[in-house]
């Protein structure tokens, strides 16, 4: 072949290094010494122009796995070694392999002829802006003839399989990486976009067409479907590519804007849960994909050739049938400009031509799934569950459920109730292994729910037979999961999943339920009113004859359902009564009749029965109670004393009553009826009440527990116009009375302790006056602070400490202190702070005795200057317990404990290090009165010749230490070189010694983190020498250490370093910013061992071709760009910039053996 | 609410117990626990239910703190369990006898010797030899439930 590169050797030599790749290669197969089997490939890869003894492999070799190791190695060389092969040879290389694909297209071994196309589609990537038009023509042309059929359906499916890959090479998702800038991905992308892919996909259909008509007649071999199917898969794949060049996204605003009026939408990102995207490839596809019947004969295809397999169970599984099936689900979600402006109606036709032949796949719902059960394969169905996915989020609620009624005498609301119903149904018996699918389908289904009934306003308009079906389908929902929680009442509670009553992804479903029953609230809201009455009903006429464990379970689902149709979660925001809700029931005005308020009062006063203990025991497990907790949490979050009533209240005096219409007044006695002005008082009594019950007659029942702390009382402090009724509560002052003064609380878990302590705390900020909340904070937390001081100041301190119970109580307490104080608010500040003042000293003490304990310790102290000295203090205490103490426990187990407790330790003290020297030097600068605060960089300078000691390469293994201590390090050096400069040697070259540890790590951040470090430490000296100072002095002149590592300077140890790494070793693009920026300072500190350095490197390289243009490549990266000494930022930039270059034009062949 | 209310009985007296009763379900990893008579430190803890609708139980894995056996328990969560008062005490090493026992200098000058070496032999070298070569050692010894035993040794800087 002309022009193939590289120098041929002799017949002999091919034949020896053939053999000796074969054997490796089954050797590797054989799983045997695959360490030596790479020793004799490797080289193979990483040698200079390997190509000729590649080919020959390839056209020579009778094993498979040597073939394809040569293929990749030619990859592998090419890509590397670019630069140095003409234009001719890049050609012949990539002429070559697309030959070798061609020829051998029926071959036996596919993987190897996918890996050359692979290999000749990364080649043509490589090349592709190096070609001039013409050249690409004259390439691409030999594979749309191959595809187009005139030589064999073999050669259309290589042609094919090489257009697949060149797709996904140039896809930046699934692109190889070649060494080179982002940029030049992006650019390959978009150039592909513009000028090839429409080209390619029309190939793939005229071959698809070709054979189509075959199948259809059942004349079709196996070769030739197979044609069909990777066509029509190639298609698919060409429609999934991220089209950035269509214009819609301009101007997203003016179709978002007459969207309402004819009803599609341009919704982006809603389909992404299950990781596909909406198809917006513009205008220029037109005519490929709309007017040219290609929809229509797709569809038609698929029909016929489903009836002819109709008998044939397995053909649903088939290639043909899930390529033909995806393709199409794929077109459902086109969208964008590709649609002329015309109202959206060429929009909807195109929908509704795709809706009339899905429909086959889903409908009669009960049949389908019939035939599923006995065997049939359920990916058409779910297929068709995602083509109406795609639909309704490109539509809105009124034009979707239109979509069918030319086609059916309902709407397609209608039909996805049904089919959601059966889908149900299958889902809640699950105890057959085999109906997996319904789990998925049920999923897709919901999602379907959650975005036609998700969205507001105009959007989501429903007719009333869509509101009778979801009224219905919720009756389904909630019948059989009640009868599927009736069975299960008895399980035993292996399943993590029901084993907490918020679980996320339950929730997601319940949540759609939930969607669903407020698209019909009139209905749906009695209705759970009923199902809830009557299992109470049934609970209080039991007298404990039955078990009522079924009705407790029931109980417990109906509750979690109720919680989610009458509330939304709100994370985290301010939540409202749902618009459903709130606009529904306009003919309700009584109080007593509005049916949510009826619901509402029926589970409160449910939940009330609690209070009785010969209830509580008998019914209210703590599964049941964990339920009605979680539900009084959301719902005192949406209904107890709302603002949007406050603000209701203001506005009727200032307004005519007349003008108040019916709906309002239905929402405004819903939103009333909790206020602060009727019953909201009471209910948060009984609500504190139940909270005090969970907290002492559920001793141990942690989940329950945390509920109570975590959720409801939390929510209970949230506003502050409920905290202002919860002070003045005689229940509230039991419970505070309880945690300052008794025992009882003591029993609760530790954390749990001190989020109490901080929601009880939190309340205080309702008083009006200043006085009374500090009161009330120093009655609350007065007795734990006594208590500390008091255990502190005994005499047999030291034989009391270490007793278990005193351990407990002093840990307890520090948790509560620490809850106390993170509620402070500006209103508490002063008895939070005289709280920690007078724990402080005691805290010492302790601390000195619990030498573990210091995390809780510090967290509690206030940021001052006491703090400053505290932590120094803190740390030296730490220090003197942890130098040089051996300690070694009995068993291995335990030892490693103990190592991962001191982990955690040295952990808490290095954040605590970054955090004074990063966040509050701001706050600390602000209010230092010199004499009495203390240098922040002192405390870190003190803190480092601890920490420094402790810190072993041995634990830098473990990754999260690792990262805080580099972060430390980086922060330090670049906010104060000085002081680290004043390090005594042994630190110093202790932190040399993890810098250089670190710049060698896996880890990309830390490598990061390294390199700004070492940055610093450069840029520092480089400056302070400028400036005629000593800078780094003598630690940067020489080191005394003799082991031969550190016998330079360890600046030119860094810059030696830096440079082998940036030339010999996979150096990874995305550092090159931060390694020039390192780099920069480093040679011009060290300015003539960099340039004896550049001439070590270029008089090793014995390659005249490659040593020219490395001496050009180093002469161009100090000197091009008006690159000057000074470390100002321009000449930081184009440093950059040049290193970029230079890594381009040099890291690929430096890395050649 | 004043100061006066509260009165966190104090029942912490030196010697008077070898444990002390604290509910299960406030146990945490990392804690002390009494499983079958011996003194352990709890190395996982976890909860199950007995059916839905029933309560708590809490699952503890210990190991035995002096001969590092495991241990396993299951008890109710609201249920108390015995916890061990354990101790360190640290002492400054003056002898080490031929028959193995160790004497050792108390906070208030006397010596304690009813000691033995451990039988640990990565502590125990370090023991020996440091002892040997005229070093100030202090260890630390444990003690629970009437066991004692030197779990730990820290160098005081050499002579």
């Amino acid at each position: 072949m002309q022009g193939f590169p590289g120098p041929l050797p002799d017949l002999a030599q091919l034949q020896s290094t053939m053999v000796a790749i074969e054997r490796a290669c089954s050797l590797i197969q054989m799983h045997m010494n695959p360490a030596e089997a790479e020793k004799i490939i490797n080289p193979l890869r990483q040698s200079s122009m390997p190509y000729q003894t590649c080919r020959f492999i390839l056209e020579n070799s009778e094993v498979p796995n040597a073939r394809f190791q040569a293929a990749g190695a030619i990859g592998d060389a090419a890509i590397r070694e670019w630069g140095m092969l003409t234009n001719e040879n890049r050609k012949s290389l990539i002429l070559f392999c697309l030959h070798y694909v061609m020829e051998h297209a029926s071959a036996a071994d596919a993987y190897v002829q996918l890996k050359v196309s692979a290999v000749a589609a990364q080649l043509v990537k490589r090349g592709w802006f190096d070609f001039i038009e013409a050249e690409k023509i004259g390439i691409l042309i030999e594979v749309k003839q191959a595809i187009l059929g005139f030589q064999g359906s073999d050669m259309q499916s290589a042609g094919i399989s090489f257009l697949e890959s060149l797709v996904s090479e140039f896809s930046p998702g699934t692109s190889t990486g070649m060494g080179l800038p982002k940029d030049y991905h992006e650019q390959c992308h978009s150039s592909m976009e513009l000028n090839y892919l429409k080209e390619f996909y029309c190939w793939a259909k005229s071959a698809a067409l070709n054979v189509a008509d075959k199948i259809v007649s059942c004349y079709a071999n196996i070769s030739e479907e197979k044609v069909c199917s990777r066509a029509l898969r190639f298609m698919f794949q060409v429609l999934n590519w991220n089209f950035k060049s269509s214009p819609s996204a301009l101007d997203n605003s003016s179709s978002k804007s007459n969207s309402g009026s004819f009803g599609i939408r341009p919704d982006m990102g809603l389909l992404k849960k299950f990781e596909r995207s909406l198809l917006e490839p513009g205008p220029l596809w037109h005519d490929a994909l709309l007017s040219s019947g290609h929809m229509l004969w797709l569809l038609n295809f698929y029909a016929i050739v489903r009836q002819k397999h109709s008998s044939d169970m397995l053909w649903f599984d088939s290639p043909l049938a899930v390529s033909a099936r995806q393709l199409i689900v794929q077109l459902c979600s086109l969208t964008g400009t590709i649609f002329p402006s015309d109202d959206g109606e060429m929009h909807i036709k195109h929908l509704t031509q795709i809706l009339s032949a899905v429909i086959e796949w889903v409908e009669p719902p009960n049949i389908i799934s019939g035939a599923l059960r006995s065997g049939r394969s359920e990916s058409e169905m779910i297929d068709g569950f995602h083509a109406l996915l795609s639909m309704a989020t490109l539509t809105s609620t009124m034009l979707f459920d239109n979509l069918l009624r030319s086609l059916r005498p309902f709407g397609t609301i209608h039909l996805l109730a049904t089919l959601t119903c059966e889908v149900v149904q299958t889902y809640v018996i699950k105890n057959d292994d085999e109906q997996t699918w319904s789990s998925e389908a049920l999923d897709i289904m919901l999602e379907i729910w959650t975005v036609i009934l998700g969205r507001s306003g105009n959007d989501m308009k429903i007719s009333a037979e869509g509101i009778s079906s979801a009224s219905n389908l919720f009756s389904t929902i909630v019948e059989s999961h009640l009868k599927a929680a009736a069975e299960s009442a008895f399980e035993d509670d292996s399943e993590a999943d029901y084993f907490h009553v918020s679980v996320s992804r339950r929730d997601e479903t319940l949540y759609a339920y939930a969607l669903i029953a407020r698209a019909a609230v009139e209905t749906t809201v009695p209705f759970l009113t009923r199902l809830f009455s009557e299992r109470f009903a049934l609970l209080s006429q039991n007298n404990e004859r039955m078990d009522p464990t079924q009705t407790l379970e029931e109980l417990y689902w109906l509750l979690l359902i109720t919680g989610h149709v009458l509330t939304d979660s709100g994370e985290g925001e301010t939540v409202l009564v749902p618009e459903a809700i709130q606009d529904g029931f306009s003919g309700v005005t009584e109080e007593l009749q509005h049916p949510v308020i009826v619901l509402s009062w029926s589970i409160i006063s449910f939940a009330k029965q609690s209070l009785d203990p010969k209830m509580r025991n008998a019914y209210f497990s703590p599964r049941l109670m964990e339920a009605v907790i979680w539900f009084l949490a959301r719902w005192v979050d949406t209904y107890l004393m709302p603002i949007d009533a406050a603000k209701g209240q203001l506005g009727i005096s200032g307004h005519d009553e007349g003008l108040q219409q019916h709906p309002q007044s239905s929402k405004k006695v819903l939103l009333s009826f909790a206020g602060q002005h009727s019953q909201g008082e009471t209910i948060l009594d009984t609500i504190i009440r139940i909270s005090m019950t969970t907290l002492t007659s559920y001793p141990g029942e942690n989940e329950l527990q945390a509920l109570t702390c975590w959720k409801l009382l939390v929510v209970l402090v949230r506003r502050r116009h409920v905290c202002i009724h919860l002070v003045a509560l005689e229940s509230w002052r039991d419970l505070a009375r309880a945690f300052a003064n008794e025992r009882t609380l003591f029993s609760l878990n530790a954390r749990l302790q001190r989020s109490l302590a901080e929601t009880l705390v939190c309340a205080a900020s309702s008083f009006k006056d200043l006085e009374t909340s500090n009161q009330y904070v120093r009655d609350l937390m007065g007795p734990m602070t006594a208590y500390l001081v008091d255990i502190s100041s005994r005499n047999d301190l030291k034989a009391v400490a270490q007793q278990a119970d005193a351990i407990y109580m002093v840990s307890c307490l520090l948790e509560r202190l620490r809850g106390a104080s993170r509620a402070t608010q500006p209103r508490t500040q002063k008895s939070i702070f005289e709280m920690g003042c007078a724990v402080m000293n005691s805290l010492l003490t302790l601390l000195e005795l619990y030498k573990n304990q210091g995390e809780v310790a510090f967290l509690s102290a206030k940021e001052t200057s006491i703090l400053v000295n505290f932590c120094l203090q803190l740390l030296r205490i730490y220090s003197s317990h942890n130098i040089g103490k051996i300690s070694l426990s009995l068993s291995t187990s335990l030892q490693s404990e103990a190592q991962t407790e001191k982990y955690k330790d040295l952990r808490a003290l290095l954040q605590l290090l970054t955090n004074i020297c990063s966040k509050d030097l701001v706050d600390f600068s602000s209010f230092s009165n010199d004499a009495e605060s203390t240098d922040i960089a002192e405390v870190i300078y003190v803190g480092l010749h601890i920490v420094t000691p402790l810190i072993s390469l041995e634990l830098l293994k473990y990754p999260k230490l690792s990262c805080d201590y580099f972060a430390l390090i980086s922060h330090l050096l670049e906010v104060y070189p000085e002081k680290v400069a004043q390090l005594n040697k042994e630190a110093f070259d202790h932190i040399v010694r993890t810098l250089d540890f670190g710049v060698c790590h896996q880890d990309v951040d830390i490598v990061d983190k390294c390199l700004r470090a070492v940055n610093a430490l450069a840029s520092y000296h480089y400056k302070e020498k400028i400036a005629g100072k000593e800078g780094l002095g003598a630690k940067a002149l020489s080191s005394e250490e003799s082991n031969g590592e550190f016998q330079q300077s360890i600046l030119s140890y860094f810059l030696r370093l830096l440079i082998q790494l940036l030339l010999y070793q996979d150096f990874r693009m995305e550092l090159a910013g931060s390694a020039a920026d390192a780099l920069f300072p480093l040679v011009l500190c060290e300015q003539d061992l960099y340039q004896r350095l550049v001439q070590e490197i270029l008089e090793k390289q014995s390659n005249p071709a490659i040593k020219t243009r490395l001496a050009s490549a180093f002469y161009a990266l100090t000197s091009t760009n008006q690159l000057s000494s000074s470390l100002d930022r321009n000449n930081r930039f184009r440093f950059r910039k040049n290193l970029q270059v230079f890594l381009i034009e040099v890291s690929g062949f430096m890395r050649i053996i | 609410m004043s100061d006066e209310e509260h009165h966190f009985e104090s029942k912490a007296d030196a010697g008077a117990s070898k444990t002390y009763p604290q509910q299960a379900g406030t146990i945490r990893k990392n804690g002390y626990i009494v499983i079958k008579g011996r003194p352990c430190k709890v190395v996982e803890v976890s909860t199950s239910k007995t059916g839905k609708h029933g309560h708590a139980k809490c699952h503890f894995v210990g190991i035995d703190i002096f001969n590092a056996k495991k241990l396993e328990d299951i008890v109710p969560s609201s249920h108390n369990c015995d916890v061990p008062h354990v101790t360190r005490t640290d002492y400054q090493l003056i002898d080490i006898s031929e028959d193995g026992f160790v004497s050792l200098l108390t906070e208030n000058g006397n010596t304690k010797d009813d000691l033995r070496l451990p039988t640990d032999e990565s502590l125990l070298a370090p023991i020996k030899d440091g002892f040997a070569e005229g070093k100030d050692l202090v260890v630390s010894v444990m003690c629970s439930m009437g066991e004692e035993q030197i779990c730990a040794l820290k160098d005081i800087g050499p002579k």
